[in-house]
């Protein structure tokens, strides 16, 4: 008899539950907008006296990457691309990866004082491969040196005062609008008063 | 034996067929069920395993405790931070790396101090693995979380292999033949499911349940793979802890023992209780229940750890 109750119950419940599938609950609001590097590529500062306005000139290739790019955004981030893009964590990682590694050498040098067990093996074994991927994460995601083109960008003053052209890497990135403000393309170059101020 | 044998083979055909049939209907209908009880099942196992006098075990439940006690306020307390604070999403993933590296940390403790109980065997490898894993967590934070909620449901078979070993150790083959089954269904699902298109998660709810598989972290996989492979293993998690664990633990229905120390009963009682709010939370508005659940469920994760710990 408890056991016929206790199904019924559950059917009960069951049947309540089926009702939720058909329920609409609205979606969440998705957050708040954050700007996102679309393309990398190489810029050309050009002074020119013969032009009265500002241009900005794009080759139909990198046009199409850019859109191909924008088309893909939010639907197919790569797993890679989720992956450690701050120093900070990268350093953390690293930090700790050194210790493990270390801790690791520690206890494979007592450890092989007696028979190593399979235990012992798989879990070598498994560091090793942890040690592996995140060593490779940390060189590919770590920012080592100066950023690309950085080094290009410090002349761009002493060039343009010559009339020179400047060329170095640059990213595109695409940013949340502003509600007060008309929108408007902006260029962002690395400037640093020092090495300007010796350079010229 | 070979009904125990065929019961499992059994029971963890149906779990793959039905999640993989209908992933999202199951997975409401499962939660619904079976998300309270299963915990309440938890609460009775571990109120029977835990020793009636700590004695030497002191400092191991005290941290144990304490841990469990920390964590969980710290991490229910994420969501409520997250709707009043507006840190940039970088800061976000440096504290959820954090929470991840102290849980880590708290694990290797227990370790140690279990470690120290039990000096027959050799536990030093649990540090430099934890610092490892805890280093693949601060290159992907949002990862680790995922896969805590792909692991957890598999520590129930560990529980069990470890009952089936206190109390039936004859079935202890026929189980771990039975496990060795479960890779190749899995890997039978994910094959069946791996061109699969992703599921609709227009509805709120299913958008949920899509998130909570990791839909929005892994969007090259399809997530009617993510949704069912997950459902599968929870419903391997709520059938050791609601049918195989209450079979096989001696005790677990007798109720009239009166447990010595604070009152365990009382915690029973408060547990029922709470099943029913939950069963009627879920009736009057299933979504908000099912994140409030989620949320706080990660006691019964953590509590996992030091009871998995001292049946070692």
């Amino acid at each position: 008899m408890k056991s016929l109750l206790l199904v019924a119950f559950l059917v009960f419940l069951g049947a309540l539950s089926t009702q939720i599938v058909s329920a609409d609950v609205p979606k969440p609001k998705p957050s708040e907008q954050q700007s996102k590097i679309m393309l990398r590529s190489k810029l050309e500062i050009v002074p020119d006296e013969k032009v009265w306005s500002a241009r900005l000139q794009i080759s139909q290739a990198q046009l199409q990457e850019l859109r191909a790019a924008l088309d893909g955004v939010d639907r197919n981030p790569t797993v890679a691309a989720s992956i450690a893009q701050s120093p900070t964590r990268t350093l953390i990682a690293g930090v700790l990866l050194f210790l493990s590694v270390s801790f690791a050498g520690v206890w494979l040098a007592r450890a092989s004082r007696m028979p190593m067990g399979r235990k012992n093996k798989v879990v070598a074994a498994a560091i090793l491969v942890v040690a592996v991927l995140g060593a490779a994460a940390i060189i590919t995601r770590g920012n080592a040196g100066p950023p690309p083109g950085y080094l290009s960008w410090m002349k761009l003053s002493k060039n343009f005062s010559q009339g020179k052209a400047t060329t170095g890497d640059f990213m595109i990135e695409v940013v949340p609008d502003q509600p007060n403000t008309p929108p408007s393309v902006k260029l962002v170059i690395p400037y640093n008063p020092k090495q300007s101020g010796d350079d010229e | 034996m070979r009904v125990f044998g065929g019961a499992l083979g059994i029971y963890i055909l149906a779990a793959a067929i039905l999640a993989t049939w209908l992933p999202l209907q199951i997975s409401i209908v499962t939660v619904f069920l079976f998300a309270g009880p299963h915990n309440w099942f938890e609460l009775r196992y571990f109120l029977l395993r835990l020793p009636a006098r700590f004695g030497r075990s002191r400092t191991f439940f005290v941290t144990a405790f304490a841990g469990l006690g920390f964590l969980t306020v710290t991490y229910v307390s994420l969501p409520l931070l997250y709707r009043y604070v507006s840190w940039p999403n970088e800061t976000w993933l440096v504290v959820l790396a954090t929470w991840n590296t102290i849980l880590l940390a708290w694990l290797v403790v227990l370790v140690r101090l279990r470690a120290q109980q039990k000096r027959t065997v050799n536990w030093s490898w649990t540090i430099p693995t934890a610092l490892a894993i805890a280093a693949l967590n601060w290159l992907g934070p949002e990862f680790f979380s995922l896969a805590l909620v792909y692991v957890h449901p598999l520590i129930a078979l560990w529980f069990l292999d470890r009952q089936i070993k206190r109390t039936r150790p004859e079935w202890l083959n026929t189980y771990r033949r039975c496990l060795c089954f479960l890779p190749v269904i899995l890997a039978l699902v994910i094959w069946r499911l791996s061109q699969a298109t992703s599921l609709s998660d227009d509805n709120g709810l299913f958008w949920r349940i899509t998130q909570h598989s990791g839909a929005q972290l892994l969007p090259q996989v399809s997530s009617h793979l993510l949704v069912s492979v997950h459902l599968f293993l929870e419903m391997l998690h709520y059938g050791v802890w609601i049918l195989a664990l209450p079979l096989l633990g001696p005790r677990f229905w007798d109720f009239s023992k009166k447990p010595s120390g604070f009152s365990r009963s009382a915690m029973l009682v408060v547990g029922v209780v709470v099943v029913i709010l939950l069963w009627v939370g879920f009736a009057m508005d299933y979504a908000t229940t099912r994140d409030i659940y989620f949320t706080i469920a990660i006691a019964h994760v953590l509590a996992e750890a030091p009871f998995l710990l001292k049946a070692l």
